[in-house]
C-alpha cells in the first residue's frame, strides 16, 4: 500500500461539473466612504467603456486600475498617484526583468501594492509560480 | 453453525450410551469457550481494537506515513499501556504533520524516568525550533531543566543556527563557528558573513540619484531597464512640453509638463521603493539558502533510528 | 475414535468461522461508516480490515471502498490509486471491469479525459464487456472535455433517442463559433461581440474604433505626424486589437455559459448514472 497525504481530517466534498470561466472585473461599489463610492463609480465607468473594450493589455496582477484603487484605499490620492505613475512606467518597459516578479496563475506578473507602501515589513515576495 | 452441531449431536446421541451422551453434551457446551483458549495458544487475537492490535496497526500506519491515523491508534493504546517508545512515536507523529506544539508537549512527558529521555529532549528542542518563533526557542534553550547531556552540542548548534533565521544579533564569530564540524565550517562562515554584512542598497541614495537623473536610482538597485524606461519617459514628456510651449500650443504644453512632473515624481518614489524591494529580495534569498542548506543536512542533528522499526 | 475425529473437526470449524466472522464484522463496520458519509474514518477501518485480513479475502472490496471514499472526498488522485490496487487484486473479470470503470469515472471527474478514453479503448476489446456501457462513459468523457458533438455521437450508438444524445446535440447547436466571431471582428470591429450576444459592448467597441480612426486620419491629413502616430499606436490599434480579443473572449464566455447550464442540469437533475 502507498502513503497518504491526508494529514488533516477531511469531509465529503462535491466536485462541480461546471467549467471555470476566467474572472472579469469586479463591479462592486465600495460604500465605506463617499470618496470611495465616487471612485468605485468612476472605476466601473472606466471598466465598462474602456478597459473591457480595449482588451487585456496589462501584464501585471493586480491590473493598473485595480492597483490604483487599492493604493487609494491603503493610503491617500496623492501617494496613490505616485504609486500608479511608477507602476505605469514599469508597465511601459518592454524588457521587464523576469526575475523581479513571480508569476500569477493567470500568467501575469505579481506586483502587489504592499511592495510600494514604503514599509519594509509589508513587502511580499514569492519565489516560483503563484498558485491561487 | 448451531444447526450443524445439533444434527451431529442428535445423530450421535442415538448411537451412544447415557454416560457418553453426558460427556458429549459437556464438550459441545464448552466448545465456544475453548476457541478463546485455542486462539490464545495459536496467538490469534481477534479483537482488532485491543491495545496490542492498536499498536501493531499504528506502527503500520506510521511506516506508511499516515501519521494522523497513527496518532489515533497510539492515543488509544496509551490509554491502557504506558510505553515510552510508543509515546515517542506518538509525539513524533505530531511533529511530522507540523503540529509542533502538540509534539513538544508530548515529548516533554518522556523527559524524566525514561531511557528515551535524551532523545525526547532533542526532539522537543527540534519541535520548538520549528514552532515559528526563534526567540521563544532561544528562551527555552536557556532553561536548565530541559538540558540533555548526550545531545548538548547538537542543541547548542541548533541554538546558534536560529540566529541565522531571524533578525536577532549574531553571536561572536569564533564562538559561533566553533560549534560546527569542519566539513561545514566554510559554508557556515559564508552564511554568517552574509548575515552580518548583507549587500544592501540604501533607499535614500536611490531616491537622491533619481532626483538628480530620473531613473538613475532604479539602475543603482539593479532595475536597469526600468531605470532607462523612466528616464526616456520623463525625457520625452519634458521635450514634448518644451516643444509645445515653443510652438505656443499652451494647453498641450501644460498637459505634457504636468505628465512630465508626475513621471519624475513617480520615478523618485519608485526608486526608493525599488531599493526596499531589493533589500527584501536579499533577505528572502538568504533565508532560502540557509533553510535549504540546513534542511539537506537535517540541521546537523543525529537521526533517531528506532523510529524506522515496528517496535 | 470416529466420534473424537468428528468433534475435533467441529471444534476447528468453530474457530475458523469465528475468525471469519470477526474480519467480516470489521469490514461491515467500515462499510457502515462509509454509508453514513464518515469517509475519513471509513478509510481507517478499511485499512484496519486489510491489515488484519491474513487470507486477503477483502483485498479487492476494501481497496475499492477506500477508492470510493476518496472519490467522495474529492481526493481524486488517491481514489484512482486505490481503484488501481483493487483492479490488481480483482479475482474475477467482473471485479476487474468494475474497478476499471471507476478509474474511468474518476478520470472524467478529474478532467483527465484522455486517460479515460485510453482505458475505455482498452476495455472495449474485452469480449464480455457491455458496449453500451463503454459508449455511455465515452460520451461523458467527451462532455467533460466540452466536446458535445462527439458526445452526442457516442450516446447515439446506444440509442438514437437517448436523452443525453438530445441534450448534447442541443448544446452543440446553441454554441457560437469563436473563429467566426474573431474573423468578422477583423472586418467590422464590434461585430464579433454582437454575434455573441453582447450588443452594447460591441457597439462601444465599434464607436471607439470609428472615433480613434477619425482622429488618426485627421491628424495625418493635417500633417501632424507625431500626433497621428501616437493616436494610431496607442489608441486605434489598442481598441482594434482589443476588439478581436474580446470577440474571442465573449464567444468563449457565451459557450461556457451554454455548457455550464447543461452541466448544472447533469449534476443536479439528471437521474441516470453519473461519474
Amino acid at each position: 500500500m502507498t502513503a497518504q497525504s491526508d494529514w488533516v481530517k477531511w469531509d465529503a466534498k462535491e466536485i462541480s461539473y461546471e467549467i471555470h470561466s476566467p474572472t472579469h472585473h469586479d463591479y462592486t461599489i465600495d460604500k465605506s466612504s463617499f470618496g470611495l463610492r465616487i471612485l468605485s463609480y468612476a472605476r466601473n465607468a472606466y471598466y465598462y467603456f474602456i478597459s473591457d473594450v480595449d482588451g487585456d493589455n496589462c501584464p501585471f496582477f493586480p491590473s493598473c486600475s485595480a492597483f490604483f484603487i487599492q493604493s487609494v484605499k491603503e493610503s491617500n490620492i496623492f501617494r496613490a498617484s505616485l504609486m500608479f505613475t511608477d507602476r505605469f512606467i514599469r508597465d511601459m518597459n518592454l524588457f521587464k526583468n523576469n526575475n523581479r516578479y513571480s508569476l500569477h496563475a493567470t500568467k501575469k506578473y505579481i506586483d502587489p501594492i504592499n511592495n510600494y507602501l514604503l514599509e519594509e515589513k509589508r513587502i511580499i515576495l514569492t519565489t516560483g509560480e503563484f498558485i491561487e | 453453525m448451531s444447526l450443524l452441531n445439533n444434527y451431529f449431536s442428535n445423530h450421535f446421541l442415538n448411537s451412544i450410551n447415557f454416560y457418553q451422551t453426558k460427556v458429549l453434551a459437556i464438550i459441545l457446551f464448552l466448545l465456544p469457550f475453548s476457541t478463546i483458549l485455542f486462539s490464545q495458544t495459536m496467538n490469534i487475537d481477534e479483537n482488532y481494537f485491543s491495545p496490542k492490535n492498536r499498536l501493531a496497526f499504528g506502527n503500520f500506519l506510521f511506516i506508511q506515513e499516515d501519521y494522523l491515523r497513527a496518532i489515533e491508534e497510539y492515543k488509544n493504546y496509551l490509554m491502557y499501556i504506558d510505553n515510552d517508545t510508543v509515546r515517542f512515536k506518538y509525539a513524533e507523529s505530531f511533529y511530522r504533520i507540523g503540529k509542533y506544539n502538540e509534539a513538544a508537549d508530548n515529548f516533554k512527558s518522556i523527559f524524566y524516568g525514561s531511557l528515551l529521555s535524551d532523545e525526547a529532549k532533542l526532539a522537543f528542542y527540534k519541535a520548538s525550533f520549528f514552532n515559528g518563533s526563534y526567540n521563544s526557542f532561544r528562551d527555552i534553550c536557556k532553561m536548565e531543566g530541559y538540558q540533555s547531556e548526550k545531545y548538548a552540542k547538537d542543541i547548542n548548534r541548533l541554538f546558534l543556527i536560529s540566529h541565522l533565521m531571524d533578525e536577532s544579533i549574531l553571536p561572536d564569530t569564533n564562538h559561533f563557528l566553533k560549534a560546527f564540524p569542519d566539513s561545514t565550517k566554510n559554508k557556515v562562515r559564508e552564511l554568517y558573513m552574509m548575515k552580518k554584512f548583507p549587500s544592501k542598497k540604501n533607499p535614500t541614495t536611490a531616491m537622491l540619484l533619481s532626483m538628480f537623473i530620473p531613473g538613475a536610482g532604479k539602475i543603482y538597485t539593479g532595475e536597469i531597464s526600468d531605470g532607462i524606461t523612466a528616464l526616456l519617459t520623463t525625457g520625452v514628456l519634458a521635450y514634448l512640453a518644451a516643444n509645445n510651449f515653443k510652438h505656443e500650443h499652451n494647453f498641450r504644453g501644460w498637459l505634457f509638463a504636468g505628465l512630465a512632473v508626475f513621471s519624475y515624481a513617480g520615478t523618485v518614489y519608485g526608486s526608493y521603493a525599488s531599493a526596499q524591494i531589493y533589500n527584501a529580495g536579499v533577505r528572502l534569498n538568504f533565508d532560502n539558502e540557509v533553510k535549504l542548506y540546513f534542511e539537506k543536512r537535517n540541521y546537523l542533528l543525529p537521526k533517531i533510528n528506532f523510529l524506522k522499526t515496528n517496535d | 475414535m470416529i466420534k473424537k475425529i468428528v468433534l475435533f473437526t467441529l471444534f476447528l470449524f468453530n474457530v475458523q468461522v469465528n475468525a471469519q466472522n470477526q474480519i467480516s464484522i470489521q469490514y461491515e463496520y467500515a462499510h457502515n461508516l462509509m454509508k453514513t458519509r464518515q469517509y475519513f474514518d471509513a478509510i481507517t477501518e478499511f485499512k484496519r480490515t486489510l491489515f488484519f485480513d491474513i487470507d486477503k479475502q477483502y483485498s479487492y472490496s476494501a481497496n475499492y471502498s477506500i477508492g470510493e471514499c476518496y472519490k467522495a472526498g474529492a481526493m481524486l488522485d488517491n481514489a484512482i490509486q486505490y481503484f488501481s490496487i483493487a483492479q490488481y487484486n480483482a479475482r474475477t473479470d467482473d471485479e476487474k471491469i468494475s474497478a476499471q470503470l471507476e478509474i474511468i469515472k474518476t478520470n472524467i471527474l478529474r478532467r483527465t479525459t484522455e486517460r479515460a478514453h485510453q482505458i475505455l479503448n482498452e476495455i472495449e476489446k474485452i469480449s464480455s464487456i457491455n458496449k453500451d456501457s463503454v459508449n455511455y462513459w465515452r460520451g461523458w468523457a467527451f462532455i467533460f472535455n466540452d466536446e458535445w458533438k462527439e458526445a452526442a455521437n457516442s450516446f447515439a450508438k446506444i440509442n438514437p433517442n437517448h436523452e443525453l444524445k438530445k441534450l448534447a446535440e442541443q448544446v452543440d447547436m446553441d454554441k457560437v463559433s469563436v473563429t467566426f466571431a474573431k474573423v468578422i471582428s477583423y472586418i467590422l470591429p464590434g461585430s464579433g461581440q454582437i454575434y455573441s450576444g453582447s450588443i452594447l459592448p460591441g457597439l462601444i467597441s465599434l464607436g471607439w474604433n470609428l472615433l480613434s480612426g477619425y482622429w488618426t486620419v485627421s491628424a495625418f491629413n493635417e500633417s501632424r505626424v507625431f500626433d497621428g502616430s501616437v493616436l494610431l499606436g496607442l489608441i486605434w490599434l489598442r481598441f482594434y486589437r482589443g476588439n478581436i480579443q474580446n470577440a474571442g473572449d465573449f464567444a468563449v464566455q457565451k459557450n461556457n455559459e451554454i455548457s455550464n447550464k447543461a452541466l448544472r442540469y447533469l449534476q443536479h437533475e439528471y437521474k441516470g448514472n453519473r461519474p
